[in-house]
């Protein structure tokens, strides 16, 4: 059904069906498009300006337009076989008459989520001298008892600055200030907020907390705050640049915040007077006990409760450690293994024990983390769990686990200012008893070599070496020495100038022998065979004797972990073969706190043995130094290998009627 | 002796940053008088909505970092501090909501560092007290704060640096941030 009108009924339930025109009117409705009036509007529109809404429609003039197409499509666009009629639903607009209220809004108290950490009770250590600050501190000090207790007025101490430690550097410095930051393999959010807001440490440090005999460097600080954060560390700055302080204080911090509670340190024998004293001088309220005495005093020290800090040899741990049954020895918050090249053999019974022990960080500390072999570096990161038992790292992995875990400067680097030091080679010729003992046991020896032909091993040339050595520095029958020569010479002009030495020899054979000698210059003797006991007053007195002029050193004992930065004078009495043993001597002198240059004079016997060492170390050391830079010239094999030490002589055995060159066993 | 850093004087900081995606993260951290932290409480993202930013205009800051953030965290944290210390004066009403002192440091002088010549300067209020090397200044409306934080303010050694803890907690909300966004969710 088609009807012309556009609305053909308007019902009151709105609803009409209806088909349109599809014809445009004169007032703007028009076939599908128009919308429907709703009842309400048309009553109302009709009330303004009509009588009724019919009067309303009658208006409206209706036009069709012929359309080329069917009118069913035109409007519902849809299918035309569909042949439905479109149902228009219509529905009353109910215009709002008068305004009304939005919802109430009130201010609620949101819910906030937090997050938080407590941090661990650090211990409770008194200052040896709260109560005379106390006393000392005065009516600003002075709280009511039932306030919170009071404040500690840290003495009148004012710590000497880095300008006054070196000379040429200026008071002025901008604030330097050390943050601790989170170590990387610190995931949880509680462990890196544990770091990140830990004060800086020279809040911690300077006098508001902890008394500093001396104000660290600022690479000092970064040492200390490196290893704070780390639970595996190897500190491998050079000799001479503050291992020992930065440990300690490092430890401080750790018990002082709680971090740790027991704290073990291993170092070798004749280093164990040094760290007390160390720890003395930078901890003053950390107690430690040395494990000594005999195995039940022993045994009851490793046990004692409430000492943050052991101390122990290497010797007695191995011995201790087996003593206790399995599971049984104490645990440790940190292990510190001092002088860590003693493990550098992953076999043997100390690195076995080291690596047994039970702890939750450990940290290694040596001046020459690599004396021969890379491999030795290995069995350090096994000691600091970096890498599973028994692996093999190769270079690559060695150098990227260093980035992690090994922090190491060189006096090159962060030292600049320190005060030079100088190294004369001296050249000496033999005297004559010297020189014909010397050159008969050259003959000789090297016969017997040549004649032991492919039977001959290191061992046999080395021991022909050191027969050698032994006569450059003292003909065994007259006892003449250029040496001994040249060292009163220089040692007159020393101690007119109120000048301290040191000298180092090989042997202790050597060092009683010069003893007597040197008597006129107040000579101190101080090697393995002097007891642990009386070595400790022996550097006190080199210290504090204005007489004592020269103290007589073995490699051995005196090479390592010793603080003689007034003595301006270093003998090398005979070569090392290492030279990173010898940099380790010399930098008892030449190290941290050394106010003047440091003479350091090497003696080398002309046209012998010494001369041909000399030789292939320096030349090796050049060859180091081109690959690995300057920065970093000991860190590296520097010690002469097998090869090396047969070359030293020009060893051929017979072979049938002519000679071959004899070369060193593979083992 | 049993006495611990907990039984000393505590002193809190608070501060806020504003992550513009997320709203505000606000700190909380305690420390001993050394600066040493004992606690630290931070909250989630507090974003304001479209209705709190028209309805509390300027004011909206102090509120989100006073009211909300300040006594969430204030009720929230185990070694109640002896008195909080803010940054700014407008954070001074959170004292309204807590029994705890509050008070607010002094401005910067511009150009000047934090110590410089601060004892000679003039009280601009009488509600400024002297407090370490700085200047704080407490609630109008408690004047009972001020015995309070004279007693605690000899406690404070003078070269302590009161501002520093507020980057260490600003640092420490950033980490947060980067973590929980790091975090798969």
């Amino acid at each position: 059904m088609i009807k012309d009108d556009p609305i053909a009924e308007i019902t009151p339930s709105s609803e009409v069906t209806r088909k349109s025109t599809g014809s445009p009117s004169n007032h703007g409705l028009r076939g599908p498009h128009w919308s429907p009036l709703r009842e309400g509007d048309a009553r109302e529109l009709g009330s303004h300006t009509h009588d009724s809404l019919d009067e309303l429609l009658s208006d409206v003039q209706v036009t069709s337009i012929p359309l080329a197409v069917r009118i069913e499509i035109l409007q519902s666009g849809l299918n035309v076989a569909l042949h439905r009629w479109p149902k228009i639903e219509i529905e009353p607009l109910h215009l709002p008459k008068s305004p009304s209220l939005m919802p109430h809004w009130k201010p609620t108290r949101q819910k906030v989520l937090t997050f938080g950490l407590q941090f661990p009770e650090g211990a409770s250590l008194l200052a040896k001298q709260a109560e005379d600050e106390k006393k000392k501190a005065g009516p600003r000090a002075e709280v009511p008892d039932d306030g919170p207790p009071k404040i500690e007025i840290m003495p009148d101490y004012q710590p000497p600055t880095v300008a006054s430690l070196v000379d040429g550097l200026t008071e002025q410095k901008p604030k330097q200030v050390t943050r601790i930051k989170p170590p990387d393999d610190a995931l949880a959010i509680e462990d890196r907020l544990f770091y990140l807001l830990q004060p800086p440490l020279q809040s911690w440090l300077a006098g508001q907390e902890m008394i500093m005999p001396f104000e660290p460097f600022p690479y000092q600080y970064e040492g200390i705050g490196w290893l704070f954060a780390k639970s595996s560390a190897l500190l491998a700055d050079e000799m001479g640049l503050g291992k020992t302080m930065q440990t300690i204080t490092a430890i401080r911090l750790l018990v002082r915040s709680g971090q740790a509670r027991r704290v073990l340190l291993v170092c070798p024998k004749p280093l164990l007077p040094n760290w007390q004293r160390e720890f003395r001088t930078w901890a003053e309220e950390l107690p430690f006990v040395v494990v000594e005495g005999d195995g039940e005093r022993r045994k009851l020290t490793w046990t004692m409760p409430g000492v943050p800090v052991l101390i122990c040899n290497y010797e007695s741990l191995v011995r201790d450690f087996a003593a206790f049954g399995e599971g049984e020895f104490p645990k440790f918050d940190l292990i510190v293994l001092d002088e860590a090249q003693r493990i550098k053999n992953r076999t043997s019974r100390t690195a076995v024990t080291a690596r047994a022990l039970p702890r939750r960080r450990s940290w290694a500390l040596t001046g020459t983390p690599i004396e021969n072999r890379p491999e030795e570096l290995g069995a350090l990161y096994e000691f600091l769990e970096v890498v599973p038992p028994n692996a093999t790292p190769d270079l690559r992995q060695l150098q990227s686990l260093a980035k992690q875990f090994i922090l190491r400067r060189t006096k090159n680097l962060v030292m600049k200012d320190m005060p030079p030091r100088l190294d004369r080679d001296a050249y000496l010729e033999l005297l004559p008893a010297q020189k014909s003992a010397y050159d008969m046991a050259e003959k000789e020896g090297v016969i017997q070599l040549n004649e032991l032909g492919d039977s001959i091993s290191v061992q046999h040339v080395f021991e022909l070496v050191l027969r050698l050595k032994q006569i450059t520095n003292f003909d065994p029958l007259t006892g003449e020495s250029a040496k001994l020569d040249r060292l009163e010479a220089d040692m007159e002009e020393i101690a007119a100038s109120g000048g301290k030495a040191i000298l180092f020899s090989q042997w202790t054979k050597v060092i009683d022998w010069l003893a007597k000698p040197m008597e006129k210059y107040g000579a101190l003797v101080y090697h393995g065979g002097v007891p642990t006991k009386q070595r400790e007053p022996i550097l006190a007195r080199f210290k504090e004797d204005p007489d004592a002029h020269i103290l007589l050193m073995s490699y051995g004992t005196g090479a390592v972990g010793l603080n003689l930065q007034f003595a301006g004078y270093v003998f090398l009495f005979d070569r090392w073969w290492n030279p990173a043993i010898e940099d380790q001597a010399i930098n008892r002198a030449h190290r941290i706190g050394c106010k003047s240059q440091v003479i350091v004079t090497r003696f080398i016997s002309k046209d012998t043995i010494e001369e041909r060492i000399d030789r292939v170390l320096t030349e090796k050391r050049e060859l180091f130094a081109a690959i690995l830079g300057e920065g970093d010239d000991t860190n590296v094999s520097l010690s002469m290998n097998a090869a090396e030490i047969f070359g030293l002589f020009d060893l051929k055995a017979r072979h049938g009627k002519g000679v071959r060159s004899i070369s060193p066993k593979q083992s | 002796m049993s006495q611990g850093n907990h039984d000393q004087f505590r002193l809190g900081f608070l501060t806020a940053v504003e992550d513009a995606e997320r709203g505000f993260v606000g700190g909380l951290l305690i420390t001993n008088r050394f600066g040493r932290p004992l606690e630290f409480q931070c909250t989630a993202p507090v974003k304001p909505n479209r209705t709190q930013q028209i309805l509390y205009g300027p004011t909206l800051k102090p509120y989100v970092l006073g009211e909300l953030i300040g006594r969430t965290l204030l009720e929230k944290v185990g070694v109640k501090p002896h008195l909080v210390l803010v940054e700014s004066a407008d954070l001074l009403d959170l004292r309204n909501a807590t029994s705890t002192a509050v008070a607010a440091l002094a401005p910067l002088p511009t150009g000047k560092s934090p110590k410089a010549d601060n004892r000679q300067l003039e009280k601009s209020s009488p509600n400024v007290i002297p407090f370490g090397g700085e200047e704080i200044e407490f609630h109008h409306s408690h004047g009972e704060d001020r015995n309070e934080i004279e007693k605690l303010a000899k406690l404070v050694p003078i070269d302590a640096d009161l501002r520093e803890p507020f980057e260490r907690i600003r640092e420490a909300l950033v980490e947060t941030i980067r973590l929980s966004m790091a975090r798969p969710a």
